[in-house]
């Protein structure tokens, strides 16, 4: 239970800093990409117990 | 001796040395003292004397007052995230007439999160109430069922009793396991998503809390089919080989002892009968109490949410789509932890009806 409550908390804390820094970041011709960025960052953190569980079951 | 005096007795011996009184303190405790005229002995008295045990208008009002005192407070609730959504309307149509944009965002976003805080702590009271009255279900019906099977195997179905016992034990303690452990926090955990969701622009998390939800409320159908399934089937099997035994019972006794035979044979059957109607009484102290322990809490929680759907309806105009939204799902989330609570009771009031109509071989 405590992993699960740890795991939301990550997904949590890394989208409200993320989303602080995209309004903190300039208006440029890289800000797509970073919002990109970000998105792969966010799917990698939900994802984090999964691939803890896979690797469990190796 | 008369029924009633034998009733009395043996209600005694059946009630003396048992967590009555728990229940009904524990119960009235979780119902602000709604049920407090059900207690075992009032039953009782009822069943003797033959009269109503409802008084139904003092209900009828201490429920009205209830579910205003909880209107009262929940619209409290609403009227501060209606003006933070507002405040936060306003902002976004000035951020134009601020310089830059990102300092009219972050406002935006700070805004959001004190409403996030707001109902993130009132979703907090209202889990804490459903995980009590889960937990106090549990706890009456491990009391409620040895009591229920010892009068059972009393009044003759003892097949009945030893096999529905374990039986109903270890669902009802697995199933508040598996509520308290596992259903009730993806409830709140889909809430925490879907209000992590109205920060940003984007839908990050809101496929993800939904699947959460649905999956939470499939899991309980699931559980609570199966369940009443196998009691019902199970009850149902073993009533049917019981009443061949009560019947054999009686006929043996009557025919091959001589002369007292057909008085003992009567004796047997008004005892069984008496017991029968203790198990009734028992069985409709545990029903009210558990019918009881389900109603206040529902009513409380599905006030609030019901308060949230209409939040979520009221902000949608002066504030972005995903506040609203947010606020929205926050009251789904509130219904589907109500009707998990629903279920749970459903499921412990049918085990103890299942009983109740069992052991009709007398």
């Amino acid at each position: 239970m405590t992993e699960i409550y740890a795991w939301i908390s990550n997904v949590f804390l890394v989208i409200l800093s993320l989303s602080f820094f995209q309004i903190l970041i300039p208006e440029s011709s890289m800000e797509k990409y970073l919002k990109f960025i970000f998105s792969l960052v966010i799917l990698a953190v939900i994802l984090e117990p999964l691939m803890h569980l896979v690797s469990e079951l190796e | 001796m008369d029924y009633e005096s034998i009733l009395e007795k043996q209600f005694e011996n059946v009630v003396e040395g048992e967590d009555f009184s728990g229940i009904s303190e524990e119960a009235a405790r979780l119902t602000e003292g709604l049920s407090d005229p059900f207690t075992l002995e009032n039953i009782l008295q009822a069943t003797l004397e033959q009269k109503s045990l409802f008084q139904s208008n003092s209900m009828i009002d201490s429920l009205k007052e209830l579910f205003l005192y909880e209107m009262k407070s929940a619209l409290v609730l609403m009227a501060e995230i209606l003006c933070i959504c507002i405040i936060l309307g306003l902002l976004r149509s000035l951020s134009d007439g601020f310089g830059s944009k990102n300092v009219s965002q972050l406002s935006l976003l700070v805004c959001t999160m004190v409403i996030i805080g707001i109902s993130l702590n009132s979703f907090r009271i209202s889990y804490g109430l459903a995980l009590d009255a889960v937990s106090t279900m549990v706890w009456t019906m491990e009391i409620l069922m040895p009591v229920l099977m010892g009068i059972l195997i009393a009044t003759g179905s003892v097949a009945g009793g030893t096999i529905l016992s374990p039986l109903i034990l270890g669902a009802v303690t697995g199933f508040g396991f598996l509520v308290k452990t596992f259903i009730l926090p993806a409830l709140y955990l889909s809430a925490v998503l879907s209000l992590i969701n109205c920060l940003t622009e984007k839908n990050y998390v809101n496929k993800l809390a939904k699947l959460l939800r649905n999956g939470a409320v499939f899991f309980t159908g699931l559980i609570l089919t199966i369940l009443t399934g196998v009691i019902t089937i199970q009850g149902l099997l073993t009533e049917a080989s019981d009443g061949v035994l009560m019947s054999a019972a009686k006929y043996s006794i009557s025919t091959f002892i001589p002369i007292v035979g057909g008085f003992t044979s009567d004796t047997v059957e008004l005892f069984i009968r008496c017991m029968g109607s203790i198990r009734n009484m028992v069985g409709v102290f545990g029903l009210l109490s558990l019918l009881l322990m389900m109603a206040v809490p529902l009513l409380k929680i599905l006030v609030v949410g019901g308060i949230y759907k209409l939040t979520g309806a009221l902000t949608e105009p002066v504030s972005e789509g995903k506040t609203a939204d947010g606020l929205s799902d926050m009251g789904t989330a509130m219904i589907s932890i109500a009707s998990v609570l629903f279920f749970t009771s459903l499921l412990f009031i049918l085990f103890v009806t299942t009983i109740m109509n069992m052991g009709g071989g007398a």
